[in-house]
């Protein structure tokens, strides 16, 4: 249970919220690269924080985040014309550069210096990996670079995708950090995914329907292990990392590629589920990369042409009572990624946290909404930085590993839950 | 893989999700109090404790291992013999406190009284009751916090470390303790 004014505090991302002001301290994924392939390609609209932005790559190759909407007659700037270094609106040809200042006012003399008083709100696009980042707060708390290990590994190891889900992004937050509706919801999925089956640590979540869960505070967020039984009186532990405010991995299931989330807010009814997938040491295989791009794993198919999955809340996901029958599905909707959105959406717009029934297991959730609830009044009334922003936090991995009964995971996969340059992921 | 997509119907699960059909959701209660038995194992979880009894809790207990129970052994304990106190200070019987139980939740700061932990929690499973523990790490060392972990890991199906005592009313709050 949360009481309704945390429920709102946690779940309220505009500009101006406590959580949106969080958000704006972090750098966060805003596009996919491949949205913007070459220089002066299509312009393309992005929501983000509550915000209607548009983002171009000029003509020098440079990326733009802006007010999507024109600071003339307030049309928007996807009519643009991306041409000669710039966006130009094609009502009146004002023209912009990618930090958004108005670099031309046709109607006006051009010695009158009229367009330099005309400057849309922009922010910095970076490309680091197969992402565009973007920083959408203020310059002077702007962190450094992202370095998460997907996104720095060569192209050809990681694979990124994003859709858009319906619900508020905590819904989905939450999803990622539940460790304990894995061995239920996506159980027939284990046994039949390209990206997940064959792994031995596979059967240790079937047998063991009913984990024991430990859930420990980092300096970024927390690592909640799911313990259960594997032979001679070992455990099976599988960790999740957890780094604030929105990262998640899975933990890892043999020499698959591991994957990942971030769960970025489009504004309070709506997020971006980014999905990665990489390898620490190989080149994802054809085979890999084609399932990545077919919605298996963790990715998901699409209705074409857009970022909304191809089973959605208008053809209720797809649903197949038979496969369910047959033992395919679980829930009877197809694909792990769908299997988590189509549940976390049929909590509605944002769930009504008041009303929910926790239990113990759900601590790993418990503690998330506290951390973000402390970060985020620390940061409203104190102007403390939240964590999450810096590079040391960002150097982690989930890890599956098994341990004899004694060892706690956070000393003994000490080494195992932290980037490694040429060292693979720990995986079972 | 998928079968050939279906003509989109406006389902009763589409229609359900939308935030204007939010309003139309049953306002009945969904559940009836828990019983919460929260036990302080060692004086620091008692005292991270008792600065949140007072909050208007839902009918949990707060239950503190009295002095005299270091070096209790669990095997020659009956559970009734482990020293109980309540916050104002009369004594408390396990077996009782137990019963009809929906969550019993374990504090420590030091590791310490792991026999009548032991001895708390075989009373709980007894009566298939849920275990929680939390183990308070804030201002630990890193070993100490690994004693107080690996005192309680073998009694929890849920085991926290936090690094702050203020995790203890918002996991409380949070179980509608």
């Amino acid at each position: 249970m949360l009481r309704k004014e945390v429920n709102d505090l946690l779940t309220q991302t505009s500009a101006g919220t406590p959580m949106g002001e969080m958000f704006r301290h972090y750098w966060i994924p805003a596009l996919l690269a491949r949205e913007l392939p070459e220089d002066d390609c299509p312009p393309v609209r992005v929501k983000l924080l509550g915000e209607r932005l548009i983002a171009f790559r000029d003509s020098k190759g440079r990326y733009g985040l802006m007010d999507e909407f024109c600071a003339h007659r307030g049309v928007s700037l996807w009519f643009g014309r991306n041409e000669e270094g710039g966006l130009r609106c094609p009502y009146h040809g004002w023209k912009y550069d990618v930090t958004g200042q108005c670099i031309e006012v046709p109607s006006e003399p051009e010695e009158s210096g009229f367009c330099q008083k005309i400057k849309l709100k922009g922010y910095p696009l970076v490309k680091i990996g197969d992402v565009l980042w973007t920083h959408m707060g203020e310059a002077e708390s702007r962190p450094p670079e992202p370095t998460w290990e997907f996104a720095t590994v060569p192209a050809e190891q990681t694979y990124t995708s994003k859709r858009w889900q319906e619900s508020n992004w905590l819904q989905a937050l939450e999803g990622g950090i539940d460790s304990s509706h894995v061995s239920w919801l996506h159980s027939g999925s284990l046994k039949s995914d390209p990206l997940f089956k064959g792994a031995k640590g596979n059967k240790y979540n079937q047998a063991d329907k009913k984990p024991v869960f430990e859930v420990v505070e980092s300096d970024g967020g927390l690592s909640i292990g799911a313990r259960r039984m594997a032979e001679k009186g070992h455990y099976y532990w599988r960790i999740t990392p957890w780094v604030m405010p929105s990262f998640t991995m899975v933990p890892p299931r043999g020499d698959h590629p591991v994957h990942g989330h971030f769960w970025i807010p489009i504004d309070e009814e709506n997020c971006w589920a980014w999905s990665f997938d990489y390898h620490p040491t190989r080149a994802l295989t054809a085979e890999e990369r084609q399932a990545m791009i077919d919605g298996y794993g963790v990715h998901n198919q699409y209705v074409p042409g857009t970022f909304r999955p191809r089973q959605n809340k208008d053809n209720d996901y797809l649903m197949d009572r038979e496969a369910q029958k047959r033992g395919e599905t679980y829930s009877g909707v197809w694909g792990i990624a769908m299997q988590d959105a189509s549940l976390q959406e049929s909590m509605g717009p944002i769930v009504d946290r008041t009303k929910e029934n926790l239990v113990s297991t759900d601590n790993g959730i418990i503690m998330a909404r506290h951390r973000l609830r402390k970060a985020c009044v620390a940061l409203r009334d104190k102007g403390v930085e939240p964590p999450g922003r810096v590079p040391e936090h960002q150097q982690v991995r989930s890890a599956a590993r098994v341990l004899p009964p004694d060892q706690p995971f956070e000393e003994a996969m000490k080494d195992d839950l932290r980037v490694r340059p040429g060292v693979k992921q720990t995986s079972v | 893989m998928l079968g050939t997509p279906r003509p989109t119907l406006l389902s009763s699960c589409a229609m359900a999700a939308t935030a204007a059909e939010a309003r139309f959701r049953v306002p009945y209660p969904n559940s009836r109090g828990r019983a919460s038995r929260i036990f302080a194992l060692d004086q620091g979880a008692a005292e991270a404790m008792y600065r949140i009894t007072e909050k208007p809790w839902h009918g949990a207990h707060f239950l503190t291992v009295a002095p005299g129970a270091e070096g209790l052994d669990p095997e020659a304990t009956e559970a009734d013999a482990v020293p109980l106190t309540m916050p104002d200070g009369a004594p408390a019987k396990l077996s009782g406190e137990v019963a009809g139980a929906d969550v019993v939740v374990l504090l420590s700061a030091t590791g310490g009284n792991a026999g009548a932990a032991e001895v708390i929690a075989r009373e709980a499973w007894k009566r298939h009751t849920m275990i929680a523990a939390l183990a308070l790490a804030g201002g630990r060392e890193g070993r100490a916090v690994d004693r107080v972990v690996n005192a309680l890991r073998p009694l929890a199906t849920v085991l926290v470390v936090a690094r702050d005592d203020d995790f203890i009313p918002a996991m409380l709050t949070a179980l509608r303790a």
